[in-house]
């Protein structure tokens, strides 16, 4: 194999096969580099996060709206129970009417 | 094609000689440093490009490297392809990067998000304490409606007896008139 390669480079020149070793060189430093990526798995594994993220995206903003429903809903409670607390102020009369008229 | 017989006879004058490597390695080294200094002085390219010659000392025959001159934009060139090699190394590192700064701003648009909502819990659950708070306070006021709803129930039946009793007087006045 290294004859077969020596005669074939035989003929060439020294800047041809000075030219050629760089190519490889260039070549190898790519493949490597490459191999290195691909081996890590970093575009798979933080393009799955990505996907999950956003599958998640959606429950997150259905739970802010129920969020938001919930603190609309407590808003109004503490409407109704200033209301109530107003009116019930007026049963300590009506217990005394009351307790006046079954006697 | 002279230039390739002259290289064939370099190479042929390089491979004869095996056992005088050690010695041309020393003179190919010297040969190969006046090679790479004269660099302006190879800029005439019709000098000769090649160097080859055959020393015989003491019945050794030794040989000089077979180089050619270099050209005077070489180290340009080299430059430009280490660049280019760092500018491609870059960019393919620059995609797992941005995968990465991706994932960040998404985490930080997410935590924002989670921030506000737990700032609307912290508020819906103070209300909520307080509302416990407040209706706790109106119990005895719902005792009392439930008192008050009591004493109208018993009202309520002494107003049925009341009615009736009336009605029983109001036959036997009747009968008693009729009498």
């Amino acid at each position: 194999m290294a004859s077969a390669d020596s005669q074939s480079r035989f003929g060439q020149s020294v800047k041809g096969l000075l030219s050629d070793k760089v190519g490889s060189c260039s070549g190898d430093v790519i493949a490597l580099t490459r191999q290195v990526l691909k081996g890590s798995r970093s575009q798979e594994l933080l393009g799955q996060a990505a996907r999950n993220m956003v599958l998640q995206e959606d429950a997150i903003l259905h739970s802010e709206d129920s969020l938001r429903k919930m603190s609309i809903i407590t808003t109004h409670l503490q409407y109704q129970q200033e209301a109530i607390q107003k009116n019930v102020e007026h049963s300590k009369n009506l217990q005394d009417q009351l307790s006046h008229l079954l006697k | 094609m002279a230039a390739v017989g002259d290289e064939a006879a370099a190479m042929d004058s390089i491979s004869r000689e095996p056992a005088a490597q050690p010695a041309a390695l020393h003179p190919a080294a010297g040969g190969a440093a006046p090679a790479e200094r004269p660099d302006p002085a190879a800029e005439s390219p019709a000098a000769a490009p090649k160097k080859t010659g055959t020393n015989s000392d003491g019945g050794v025959e030794t040989a000089e490297e077979a180089v050619e001159p270099a050209e005077s934009d070489i180290n340009e060139l080299c430059s430009e392809m280490f660049d280019k090699m760092a500018l491609f190394l870059q960019g393919e590192l620059t995609a797992t990067c941005e995968d990465y700064r991706l994932l960040e701003n998404m985490n930080k648009l997410t935590s924002l998000k989670y921030m506000e909502m737990k700032d609307i819990s912290v508020n819906i659950s103070c209300n909520l304490q307080d509302l416990n708070n407040k209706y706790a306070s109106l119990q005895p006021y719902l005792d009392q409606i439930n008192k008050i709803e009591e004493q109208v129930s018993s009202l309520e039946q002494a107003a049925y007896k009341l009615d009736a009793y009336s009605k029983k007087l109001e036959a036997r006045f009747k009968k008693l008139e009729k009498r």
